[in-house]
């Protein structure tokens, strides 16, 4: 498809959908009063983020992006949000600090990291090897998660325990 | 590292990410209730996570290392979020806020 001369294939009008998505709605996050609100969009945000990794070549990780951030620790936030409800009356002056100080020092910080983005020169041809030789798909990782990186794996799950009984603990009723 | 990946730069998800870290970071400034920071730190960690996965998938000899820190960082980010929503629930018990200002109970 061409626009005014330029080339738009159709993985860079997804690339734009999945960002818009993404980054609009994490505007939504950061500014909407409404606690409850800023949690779905926090939900749509992940959505967002998961169809960039499609793009990636990481279907994978888009299906665990969907599964675990979406289904699980939104739903968590959201169940945390309405046992304790007050918050969600609050107006938004009042849960808010300086905005224009906040807005200031982000908006440095973008265009800073914009500004070495962009003049950024990547290294090319390293290594003389066909591109996309290496299957990065489920069974990759798989591979990859039991083999050299076994280690942090387990460890991984020994943190969960952990979490899983500190959470009991903390949120227990009589402490 | 490869030019493009189906005709899209690395530096447009190297943006997209430093857009959301700078609007996660926004949020953490601006936000008084606990459960604000907790969404914020969210945003700033998939920032993190977009720059790992796009790293890996445009070296030349695509790695899956990239994919892998992904999920260590997503398994994280759960226990992450379990612990500190576990900690606000207990606050909003003893305190009836969540406000992060007013907590002052371990303050000297």
């Amino acid at each position: 498809m061409d626009i005014f001369g330029v080339t738009i294939t159709g993985y860079q009008v997804a690339f734009v959908a999945c960002a818009g998505v993404a980054v609009g709605a994490a505007v939504g996050v950061v500014l909407m009063p409404n606690i409850l609100r800023a949690a779905l969009f926090l939900g749509l945000t992940l959505v967002g983020v998961a169809g960039l990794f499609v793009l990636m070549n990481a279907p994978f990780l888009a299906a665990v992006q969907i599964m675990v951030y979406v289904g699980a620790i939104t739903t968590m936030i959201i169940l945390a949000i309405f046992l304790s409800n007050r918050v969600m009356r609050i107006g938004f002056s009042q849960a808010i600090y300086n905005p224009i100080l906040a807005a200031g020092a982000a908006g440095t910080m973008f265009l800073f990291l914009f500004v070495t983005v962009a003049n950024s020169v990547w290294i090319a041809n390293v290594v003389n090897a066909e591109p996309n030789k290496v299957d990065v798909g489920v069974e990759a990782v798989a591979r990859a998660l039991l083999q050299p990186y076994v280690f942090p794996f387990e460890l991984a799950s020994v943190l969960l325990l952990a979490v899983l009984v500190g959470a009991v603990v903390i949120a227990k009723e009589d402490p | 590292m490869q030019e493009s990946l189906y005709g899209i730069p690395v530096s447009w998800y190297l943006t997209v990410g430093a857009m959301l870290f700078c609007i996660g970071l926004f949020g953490m400034m601006i936000r008084r209730s606990a459960i604000g920071m907790l969404l914020s730190i969210e945003l700033m960690l998939n920032a993190a996570n977009i720059n790992l996965v796009a790293f890996g998938s445009y070296l030349k000899l695509p790695t899956i290392a990239g994919q892998v820190f992904t999920i260590f960082v997503i398994t994280l980010a759960a226990a992450e979020a379990a612990i500190g929503l576990a900690i606000v629930i207990n606050i909003y018990r003893l305190e009836q806020h969540i406000d992060a200002d007013k907590i002052t109970a371990m303050k000297m």
